[in-house]
């Protein structure tokens, strides 16, 4: 019972290998029926920018809940672990879709040939053998730390010595400290480059906050989903409950940075700065509004009262809500730029590919799963998180 | 409650409940120390040299600033904005500690909590002052009035007076909901009459009735949960004040968060100042330990290195945006006359706490004692360049100019120094200044003796 | 009038064992001091959770309401000013207002619920039963009538002596 390994149920496993095939179909029905390789390629990116990010708030989330030295979540530990395995295979399909004629598609600045004066002037960060030295930098550090990340949370658990813990505990924090920096400038070079006129001090963040609340959402999702297979009886309410604090408290620190940056273009109202929200309010303006209700309004009211934190009733339907939410918002920061107004829609090339990704992205998890015991018995706080109660 | 083995004790010593209620209230008793009164009487005189800069201000007019007309804002808003950045430790210690259910709080919320209050009564100073003519305060608020206006519910400036007064008013209840148990000890261990009624009549009548205590939590929690976003949105409309506008240098949507990180970290570096005398002279180093400091320095850290990315975030989009105007608005903060200004902050605030990764200097008192004053100095200069250099520059080079404050801006900067300290140091004898009751709360779970008995 | 019988205890471990001793001997407990929160308490007396975090939802409400209500009012209805060049109906500019009425209002009205459902506040008088209860003393006070028979008091103090009070005094 202690000692619990999950195992993949055969079913599962076949039904996300076959939402991957789904997935597969899509891109090639999308294909031949003449959608745009523009929406295509935006779409890859969309999905492997957020499932790759959600791999990486799972570590995230690891990791600063090690060197906060915070008790409770150690039971749920594997979990974000077991998320990070996506990261490899998420940067992986980021780099094919950029080696595969993904950067010609998605980034007119790479049209050296006809380049306007201002984009000449930022040739020395936005330039094709920069781009790749970066984002191979980024894949370097993220796989290489969540690698020996892993492997010392798993030596600890299988011998107990803490001198693991002192490794696991340095390693986390130069990942947090790595992720703080890499996180910010993968968002303005895969995702604001887009709009390679535009800018925003505070984009780095506001698409942090967007990942930090949905990479929670599916957090919860997972522990939700492990306790009704029967795993994780180690995990009670109590834990749910501060998961579901968290999604309320990601939601609305979410919300406020989407307030300041929104907020603050508005009213200056610099033509620079207010086309990017021009072109949204024009074209976009369904998808605008969705946005917030998906991802602010709803798990404001929804989430507020005490129990429902406590259950899955409420905090399932409002996780997938939530998901889904800020694959929205993802999807109002990549269209505009990339397909825009008229060509852009939700179909089959979105559902589809969406479906394909969160396939394989469950395929990965769950595997990661197989590979550890649940219970990370030897880890030094691990008896606190079975004996805490929410006070409050 | 079951706490692992690896976490140190937060309450040293071999304390019962007893000795915590008397070793926390026995600053309160008696004559205060001779250190006690020195300190009083310089904040003292500080803030009678306020008084004459205030005098000369209200007199004379804002002409007596250092103020022209191209640098409208000059030591006024930074010390305002300086002020209310320290005033978000108090109600951050509180607020979302008590949300991450931080034990080690308990030891410094009240009078950080204090803090807060003073601070922000100080960066309220400000902004009538700068009004030229207080009794006209009131202007500020929209009533009704015969001139059938009301004010500009557009402007920053105006959501400023409803942030800090929101948060100045909900602080004050959150602290004061927090004392109220702690008076009621008070009253309880008072010897005399006048103390006893005096405390009777501030405690409202605390028992420590079951019932009481049970809705006591819940309304901590709430009123926690309440103020934790009010935390963040009082500097996010510090912020505003600067990022609406179209000046180079103050228009960037990373101000919110940024500024709220900075407010946290100048926050809890003046905790630190305040708290490494404040244990030392009242002996409560079994209470704020070295425990304690070292978790405020990894917040130091945290908030400092987050205040570190925005500076560079900032100046890498300022070229990034390809505006010359935000280019050069950078080129000149680093570079320009004020270089030596940018330049301090950049020490101070990021360079030497990256010096608190090392776990042995995070926990030498001495040591982070300069560093807290580093900080102090660091976010000062922080506004200041913000303000001072964004404006120098103007768009017509005609207009460009330096600025330099007079005598009566000095004064009234160390005018309200005075006053923090005066009130801080009346705190310390009138009220308790660490929670007792949130202090036996956690005796069990994290004291000294508690732990190598093995308690569970 | 009525006789207050008070056991004491010195410990908070000892206190909850004795309410749940007290409770199974039938005796019906007045009111529990102590000198700080106690977990466990609530559930050892069934007190039910608060109710007050409702005051604090409608308490915000009513300051959004109001917040943004006014504002609107201000700028559509009452005195269109052009500002700017902002919309008379400028959404996001409200929103700061709105949100700082939102939390005074919440704040206060639960705060001031909280003074009146305790009858707690300036001059109020409350029985202090023992000074002991703010400082190291957990006391269990039970409620007898003025005229009770002496067997009914030394029955209920032989009782609380089993339920492991450290001490028991009988105040009138």
């Amino acid at each position: 019972m202690e000692n619990q390994k999950f195992i993949f149920p055969r079913k599962l496993a076949s039904i996300t290998l076959s939402m991957v095939g789904i997935g597969v179909l899509a891109l090639v029905v999308s294909y031949f029926t003449g959608v745009g390789s523009e929406r295509i390629a935006a779409n890859l990116l969309l999905n492997s920018y957020y499932f790759l990010s959600l791999g990486l708030i799972g570590l995230f989330l690891v990791t600063v809940h090690t060197i906060a030295e915070s008790g409770w979540h150690t039971s749920i530990q594997r979990v974000g672990e077991a998320m990070s395995a996506f990261i490899p295979v998420g940067g992986v399909l980021l780099l094919l879709l950029f080696v595969l004629g993904g950067m010609h598609l998605l980034y007119h600045w790479t049209h050296t040939d006809h380049l306007d004066a201002i984009l000449l002037k930022k040739v020395a960060y936005l330039n094709t053998p920069f781009f790749y030295g970066r984002l191979l930098v980024y894949l370097v550090l993220w796989i290489g730390l969540a690698h020996f990340i892993r492997k010392n949370s798993l030596l600890l658990d299988q011998t107990g010595d803490l001198k693991f813990y002192r490794k696991f505990r340095m390693l986390s924090a130069v990942f947090v400290v790595v992720l703080a920096i890499t996180s910010v400038t993968a968002s303005w070079d895969w995702l604001m480059s887009i709009d390679a006129h535009w800018f925003s001090t505070l984009y780095g963040w506001y698409v942090f906050s967007s990942m930090l609340a949905s990479g929670t959402a599916i957090l919860i999702l997972l522990v939700i989903a492990l306790k009704q297979m029967g795993y994780m009886t180690h995990v009670n309410q109590e834990h749910i409950h501060d998961l579901g604090k968290y999604l309320f408290g990601f939601s609305i620190f979410w919300a406020y940075l989407w307030f300041s940056q929104y907020m603050l273009i508005w009213y200056a109202n610099i033509p620079e700065e207010t086309v990017y929200f021009y072109e949204r309010h024009k074209h976009f303006s369904d998808v605008f509004y969705v946005n917030l209700i998906l991802n602010f309004v709803v798990p404001f009211f929804a989430l507020m009262t005490r129990n429902s934190k406590r259950g899955s009733l409420i905090m399932v339907p409002v996780a997938l809500i939530i998901f889904i939410g800020h694959w929205v918002d993802l999807y109002q920061l990549i269209m505009p730029g990339v397909v825009g107004g008229e060509n852009s829609g939700i179909g089959i090339p979105e559902i589809g590919i969406t479906i394909g990704y969160v396939g394989l992205f469950l395929f990965v998890v769950f595997r990661s799963l197989t590979k550890a015991p649940l219970v990370p018995k030897h880890h030094p706080f691990y008896k606190e998180s079975l004996e805490y109660h929410t006070q409050y | 409650m079951y706490t692992s083995p690896l976490r140190e004790p937060l309450i040293r010593g071999n304390k019962n409940y007893k000795q915590v209620t008397d070793d926390i209230l026995s600053p309160m008793a008696g004559k205060p120390s001779k250190y006690w009164y020195l300190g009083i009487i310089l904040a003292g005189i500080a803030a009678l040299f306020g008084g004459w800069a205030t005098f000369r201000t209200v007199f004379y007019g804002i002409g007596e600033w250092g103020l022209n007309k191209t640098i409208g804002w000059g030591w006024g808003i930074t010390n305002f904005v300086w002020w209310v950045g320290i005033g978000h430790a108090g109600t951050f210690i509180s607020a979302i500690l008590l949300l991450f259910r931080q034990k080690w709080r308990t030891s410094i919320n009240r009078s950080a909590e204090a803090m807060t209050l003073i601070a922000v009564m100080c960066a309220g100073f400000f902004p009538l002052i700068h009004m030229g003519r207080l009794l006209l305060g009131f202007y500020i608020f929209p009533y009704p009035n015969t001139r059938a206006l009301w004010v500009n519910f557009n402007s920053p400036l105006l959501w400023d007076v409803f942030a800090i007064s929101t948060y100045f008013a909900v602080s004050l209840v959150f602290w004061y909901v927090g004392l109220i148990p702690d008076i009621g000890t008070v009253r309880d261990r008072a010897k005399t009459k006048i103390r006893k009624a005096i405390y009777g009549f501030l405690s409202f009548g605390w028992t420590g009735s079951a019932k009481h205590w049970s809705r006591h939590e819940t309304i901590s929690l709430i009123l926690a949960g309440l103020a934790a976003p009010l935390v963040l949105s009082v500097h996010t409309i510090v912020s505003f004040d600067f990022a609406t506008s179209v000046i180079p240098g103050w228009h960037t949507t990373i101000f919110p968060p940024y500024f709220v990180s900075g407010a946290i970290f100048s926050g809890f570096a003046m905790v630190l100042t305040l708290m490494i005398v404040t244990r030392k002279a009242l002996n409560l180093e079994e209470y704020i330990t070295i425990n304690h400091i070292e978790s405020m320095n990894k917040i130091i850290i945290l908030t400092g290195s987050i205040v570190g990315i925005a500076y560079l975030t900032e100046f890498f989009i300022a070229w990034y945006s390809g505006v010359e105007f935000e280019t050069y608005a950078f080129f000149n903060r680093a570079f320009g006359p004020y270089a030596w200004a940018y330049w301090i902050m950049m020490t101070c605030n990021v360079i030497t706490p990256q010096l608190f990764w090392f776990r042995k200097l995070r926990r030498n008192v001495m040591f982070t004692f300069v560093i807290s004053i580093f900080v102090n100095i660091g976010m000062w200069f922080e506004r200041f360049v913000i303000v001072v250099t964004s404006l120098h520059r103007d768009f017509l080079p005609s207009s460009w100019t330096m600025y330099k404050p007079t005598l009566v801006e000095v004064g009234l900067y160390v005018g309200t120094l005075g006053l923090f300290f005066t009130l801080f140091l009346l705190f310390i004898r009138v009220f308790p200044v660490i929670a007792v009751a949130e202090v036996k709360g956690v005796l069990k779970s994290s004291g000294e003796n508690q732990k190598l008995t093995g308690h569970e | 009038m009525s006789k207050y019988i008070t056991a004491y205890y010195s410990d908070e471990e000892d206190l909850l064992k004795g309410i749940g001793q007290i409770k199974a001997d039938g005796l019906k407990i007045m009111d529990v001091l102590t000198p700080f929160p106690v977990h466990g308490l609530d559930k050892a007396l069934s007190i039910p959770r608060s109710r007050l975090t409702r005051v604090a939802f409608w308490g915000g409400a009513v300051g959004a309401t109001l917040g943004f209500g006014f504002q609107a009012w201000v700028f559509t209805i009452d005195y269109p000013l052009n500002i700017g060049g902002k919309p008379f109906f400028a959404v996001p500019s409200f929103m700061p207002v709105a949100f700082e009425l939102t939390v005074l209002f919440s704040a206060f009205a639960m705060v001031i619920a909280f003074f009146l459902s305790n009858k707690l506040g300036p001059g109020a008088k409350p029985v202090i039963h023992d000074e002991r209860a703010t400082d190291d003393r957990f006391l269990v006070v039970v409620e007898v009538e003025e005229n009770s028979p002496e067997e009914r008091i030394s029955q209920i103090e032989q009782a609380l002596a089993k339920a492991g009070a450290e001490g028991i005094t009988l105040k009138a």
